[in-house]
């Protein structure tokens, strides 16, 4: 308490707007997210065009190599960095102002990525670890992109850390109350963050000594295993960022109140509790897991639709009210109250639209008979460029254009609005075509992860060409995009118009019912998390080393 | 109300034979998950008994005490291993199951939870949390199948689930004492 007194004395400025030392450290991990998203975003230009047949590589870079930073920087890099600078932002925002040793954990979390990220980066420019994002043994990187790796995690704990400290501190100083919505997200998305690389920081850790040789063989299964423990809650952790600008930031632009807080927390709660057992979906052609474990697992997973769904109904009877309310009338009218041409709208709205075929994809890919089908072809890319390129990233862009003005105390200007509409638009459209037509190619076949599919010009490798022509013509348009995005953001950061611009956090409904307090049990939540990786991982992972197969050696394949 | 009627719907998918038979086709979720699911689903139709025999809860159970132990007797009974075996093979040992779980634990531990002092409540989490430790220390540390129904692998197996268990309980025991408890406390 004493702190934060003395901090607001020390900058007044703090309770009238952002600090601007909290400021710099959600620029900084900001700037780091967009740079990655640029030169991610050319590397997958290279890919669609290779894919297309209308480039060939140079031999000194091979198309797994692009394919890896791909992966790594898009997924792991950007979504890291943006999701750290935008949830600092709120809990400064709802907590008025850092702690000045939280703000320290956040710059020493923001070097130590960054000293990964480079190890990593390093490691796969030598062409010493084209081992994909997922770098699944057997497969061997470099011992150096795997402490790279470490680095990462450990950057993560430490913004971890600092979140848990803020947050309790706040709890400290305000009994009896609940959080602000914000911080409550933030407060999830760090929890399941940090039980999330708990997995794969040990796999990591028992791949280096592998792949350093001084042990001979490691077990494949379990470090699979142990990796999606962690890839797959990475991608609710992106899901609960995403939701905490829709339920919180998206009602107050479009000028209405969120939804029911007791319904938002528990949606939160579900989520972090339910998440990480959904691993096993990415293993359902594994062998060495049982039928039985296998089928409580998709019923886990599918479990994870009961919230995702509680948000699909809870935001369209946002939209609905606010429609009704500005003067919208009949069954759809109200549509058409809503801000289509305000940026900060538009982008969340289609990032919110594309989650339907997305999620709907998703049960397709959760399901045994259907994952035979659709597992290793292009489908899968084509499902993750929905639900990740789309849902996820047209979120996180949205965001840009109010946190970026308000980070900088410079204004959103009509001109800027207009652009972001424009990127929003090309957007949509060049992640559509790219991710419809390999959802399709995928039906009919088509592998990922594989630089040439000619496969000697057989008839059917060849039905996939016109679908690959595609992703070229969607992956130029996505270039494009990319461009203006950073561009804008950049803009907004350094040369846009000085001035205020407002963070949009919407209020509750009149008289709705304060949440209760029972919503804010950490501690009970964190312990649930654990029983129920505990109920999930303990069958298979004691399976998998008791009955263990011989283990395998590194592999270098290029 | 709402509860009771979440309870039962629980009771009965729990009731549904393939439901049923696949849960106890895995040791440890026959042990961890279908019998806590069942005491689950009867402390939430507790609350339906509560109000419907109120005054036989009042004259039976007037301190609490008196269901707690009967929580923990029959609970004990389930935690002996050829108890597993017969439910397999007898049937009426299986609807004893479905009766006792959640009648004889669930409903008076419901009755009982919020009579009881928070020293009971402390004995008995402490009771629970050594009774996981002792479980998973025999079932790693044996070298024999004790169940004719499941493999030795299985029996590791719920060693080792009964040790995360217990760490589960050890970590938010810590959790209670450092934070929780003050704000509980306070809150009430
Ligand atoms: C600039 C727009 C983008 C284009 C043109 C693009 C294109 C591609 C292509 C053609 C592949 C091919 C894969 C294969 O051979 O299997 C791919 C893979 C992938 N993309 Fe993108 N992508 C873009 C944006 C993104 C974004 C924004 C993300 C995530 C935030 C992302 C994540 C991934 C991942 C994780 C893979 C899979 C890597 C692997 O299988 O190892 N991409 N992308
Ligand atoms: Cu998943």
């Amino acid at each position: 308490m004493e702190q934060t007194i003395k901090e607001t004395i020390r900058y007044p400025k703090k309770l009238l707007g952002v600090n601007p030392n909290d400021a710099k450290v959600s620029l900084a991990y900001l700037s780091v997210a967009f740079i990655s998203l640029l030169i991610g975003g050319l590397l997958g230009l290279v890919q669609g065009l290779e894919r297309a047949g209308l480039i060939e590589l140079p031999s000194w870079l091979n198309y797994y190599q692009v394919l890896t930073a791909h992966g790594l920087l898009l997924l792991v890099v950007f979504t890291a960095t943006f999701t750290v600078g935008y949830q600092f932002a709120n809990l400064s925002h709802s907590f008025g102002g850092l702690l000045p040793k939280v703000r320290t954990l956040a710059w020493v979390g923001f070097y130590l990525m960054i000293i990964g990220v480079g190890m990593v980066v390093t490691m796969i420019v030598l062409n010493e670890a084209s081992v994909l994002y997922t770098f699944y043994p057997p497969l061997a990187a470099h011992p150096i992109f795997y402490v790279g790796l470490v680095f990462v995690v450990l950057g993560i704990w430490a913004c971890c850390l600092g979140v848990f400290i803020n947050y309790r501190h706040w709890r400290k100083n305000h009994p009896g109350q609940v959080t602000p919505l914000l911080a409550f997200f933030a407060m999830g998305v760090f929890v399941l963050w940090f039980f999330a690389s708990i997995g794969v920081t040990i796999e990591v850790l028992t791949l280096i000594p592998w792949s350093m040789g001084l042990v001979e063989t490691t077990n494949v299964m379990v470090a699979r295993t142990l990796f999606w423990w962690f890839g797959h809650t990475l991608v609710n952790i992106w899901y609960l960022v995403a939701t905490s600008a829709w339920y919180v930031i998206v009602p107050k632009i479009i000028g209405g109140r969120h939804f029911s807080d007791k319904l938002i927390r528990l949606v939160v709660i579900l989520l972090v509790i339910l998440n990480i057992p959904g691993g096993f979906h990415h293993q359902i052609i594994d062998p060495a897991i049982s039928q039985s474990i296998k089928f409580l697992h998709v019923f886990m997973s599918l479990s994870i639709a009961v919230p995702s769904l509680m948000t699909a109904f809870a935001m369209f009877a946002v939209f609905e009210r606010t429609g009704r309310k500005l003067g919208g009338k009949g069954w759809l009218g109200w549509l058409k109250k809503l801000p289509w041409g305000d940026v900060r709208f538009l982008a969340p709205m289609m990032a919110m639209l594309a989650f339907i075929p997305g999620g709907a994809g998703g049960i397709v890919n959760t399901s045994n008979q259907l994952n035979q089908v659709i597992h290793n072809t292009m489908w899968v890319v084509g499902h993750f460029h929905i639900t990740v390129g789309i849902s996820v990233v047209l979120t996180f862009f949205g965001i840009c254009y109010w946190l970026v003005p308000y980070l900088s105390k410079r204004k959103l200007t009509p001109k800027m609005n207009k652009l972001g509409v424009i990127q929003t638009i090309i957007w949509t459209v060049g992640m559509m075509l790219m991710s419809t037509s390999m959802h399709i190619v995928g039906l009919m076949g088509d592998p990922r992860r594989t630089s040439d599919t000619t496969y000697g010009g057989h008839e059917v490798a060849a039905s996939w060409i016109p679908y690959e022509m595609v992703f070229a013509i969607a992956a130029t348009l996505l270039l494009i995009g990319v461009i203006i995005q950073v561009y804008a953001v950049f803009h907004m950061m350094f040369l846009s118009p000085k001035g205020q611009t407002e963070f949009p956090v919407a209020e509750p409904e009149e008289h709705a019912p304060v949440a209760p307090l029972w919503t804010e049990r950490w501690g009970l939540w964190t312990v649930l998390l654990l029983a129920v990786i505990a109920m999930a991982y303990v069958v298979p992972i004691v399976d998998m080393i008791m009955n263990a197969p011989p283990g395998s050696p590194p592999i270098r394949t290029w | 109300m709402k509860q009771a009627k979440y309870g039962l719907l629980l009771y009965i998918f729990l009731a549904l034979p393939p439901v049923a038979s696949l849960m106890e086709s895995v040791m440890i979720v026959h042990m961890h998950m279908q019998l806590t699911l069942l005491v689950l689903s009867g402390f939430l139709m507790g609350t339906f008994f509560k109000q419907r025999f109120a005054s036989f809860f009042n004259n039976w159970n007037q301190s609490g005490v008196p269901g707690v132990i009967l929580a923990v007797v029959i609970w004990a009974y389930w935690m002996i291993p050829r108890i597993m075996d017969e439910t397999l093979t007898m049937h009426s040992i299986e609807i004893f199951k479905y009766i006792s779980l959640p009648f004889l634990v669930g409903v008076p531990l419901r009755d009982s939870w919020k009579k009881v002092s928070y020293t009971v409540k402390h004995i008995l989490y402490i009771f629970m949390t050594i009774n996981f430790i002792v479980m998973g220390w025999i079932y790693v540390a044996i070298n024999q199948q004790i169940c004719n129904n499941y493999l030795l692998v299985e029996q590791r197996t719920l060693g080792f689930g009964s040790f995360a268990f217990a760490a589960c309980m050890i970590i938010y025991g810590f959790i209670w004492i450092f934070s929780e408890r003050k704000e509980h406390q306070q809150s009430s």
